[in-house]
């Protein structure tokens, strides 16, 4: 439960850049799931997989409701600060070399469109595999593995111009 | 046959995940150690992709999975004990609630003298509808009546103003449309022009001039009666 809870937080607040309303999604996903568990078949893919393509569905409602919201929304600048707080036994210098390549990373998705950020998301933050990504996102696995490149070379390049180079 | 360089840009990212077969990414490692425009590319998205698997999961608010089970399997009976009774202390130190708290707090402040109630004496007497509409009421009449006061004091002060500022001068392009002209044969305050039919307070500066010459030809006779 732990596993899947914190999982599902980061695809939200990754997708959203906003705290308050990852958590609110993340609530709605998991009462989603346990409304459909029914539904759920082994066909489908792995649970994860079926839980992902749930939150994905959510998000893509969640951002169609509030597009008009966002286009007069400035950058949260809250979320470097609140990352800083994870994982204190790591080394200070690699702490803080983290904490902003992890703002910096968040404030760049927010920059890409839905399409590439979700790709991204998927495949590199949340590990998931090509096929699996497919079956999440139902589309070709031509159209993965180019929303994927794409959405890289933006993200690149974005924090190319944000004046971080990682290594 | 090398491989172009849009092929690279396209192949970059199975290249980056062992995806690309021997030939392939011969041909993709051929083209970007001698491109000076792949080279750069292939090390930044490659950097950046290792830079996304370093980031470790966020952790998530410490109370999610308990209000998430609460909303899906109901809430639980839960031991008592001073911690758990004192569990509800911690809502107040979330942001929400402390916007909600300020947010309630001003709309409070604004709305209870107007309705005629001061927090200091609050009484029982004040809450009823009666008296809740007479104050409401008489605010809104006050309001009102402040509100015109203050436009008719703006129109006062506009006219005497414009009347003090010295004439535009010909020529100039300015002096026929933007102010109504006054004309001699129409009493003070009167125009001949296009807005003809405004309100009578326009004209109130007018009223000033027999009221100043009354004043000054007063004056001296009352300050030579005040001499010993």
């Amino acid at each position: 439960m732990r596993r899947h809870t914190r999982r599902i937080y980061n695809l939200c607040y990754r997708f959203t850049s906003n705290r308050s309303e990852a958590e609110d999604l993340s609530q709605e996903v998991f009462l989603r799931v346990y409304r459909t568990l029914a539904s759920y078949r082994a066909i489908h893919g792995g649970f994860t997989t079926w839980m992902t393509s749930v939150t994905r569905n959510l998000l893509i409602d969640h951002y169609r409701r509030t597009r008009r919201d966002r286009l007069t929304d400035s950058l949260d600048d809250a979320m470097p600060k609140l990352e800083n707080k994870e994982s204190a036994a790591r080394r200070p210098d690699q702490h803080a070399l983290l904490g902003e390549l992890s703002g910096q990373v968040q404030a760049a998705l927010r920059k890409i469109s839905p399409d590439l950020r979700e790709a991204v998301i998927l495949r590199d933050l949340q590990g998931l595999e090509y096929q699996e990504i497919q079956q999440v996102l139902q589309v070709p696995e031509g159209t993965v593995k180019s929303r994927i490149n794409r959405g890289r070379i933006e993200l690149a390049k974005l924090l190319e111009q944000m004046g971080l180079r990682p290594e | 046959m090398s491989w172009t360089c849009e092929q690279v840009e396209a192949s970059l990212s199975e290249y980056l995940d062992g995806l690309l077969g021997e030939g392939a990414r011969h041909e993709f490692d051929a083209h970007a150690n001698h491109c000076d425009r792949c080279g750069p590319l292939v090390a930044r998205v490659s950097g950046v992709v290792s830079g996304l698997h370093r980031l470790e999961l966020l952790e998530e608010p410490p109370e999610l999975a308990s209000i998430i089970l609460d909303k899906t399997l109901g809430p639980r009976k839960q031991k008592w004990s001073w911690r758990s009774a004192f569990e509800w202390l911690r809502l107040l130190s979330r942001p929400r609630f402390a916007y909600s708290a300020v947010s309630i707090a001003v709309t409070l402040a604004v709305l209870l003298p107007s309705l005629g109630i001061n927090w200091r004496h609050v009484r029982l007497a004040d809450f009823r509808p009666a008296n809740l509409y007479r104050a409401a009421d008489r605010q809104v009449h006050l309001v009102y009546a402040r509100g015109s006061k203050f436009v008719a004091d703006l129109r006062v002060v506009y006219e005497i103003q414009s009347r003090l500022l010295p004439q535009t001068e010909p020529g100039t392009g300015l002096e026929d449309k933007k102010f109504p002209q006054n004309s001699p044969d129409n009493p003070p305050g009167m125009t001949n022009g296009p807005q003809r039919n405004r309100p009578r307070e326009l004209n109130r500066a007018d009223q000033l001039h027999p009221e100043l010459s009354v004043l000054a030809s007063a004056l001296p006779s009352a300050w030579e009666r005040s001499l010993p």
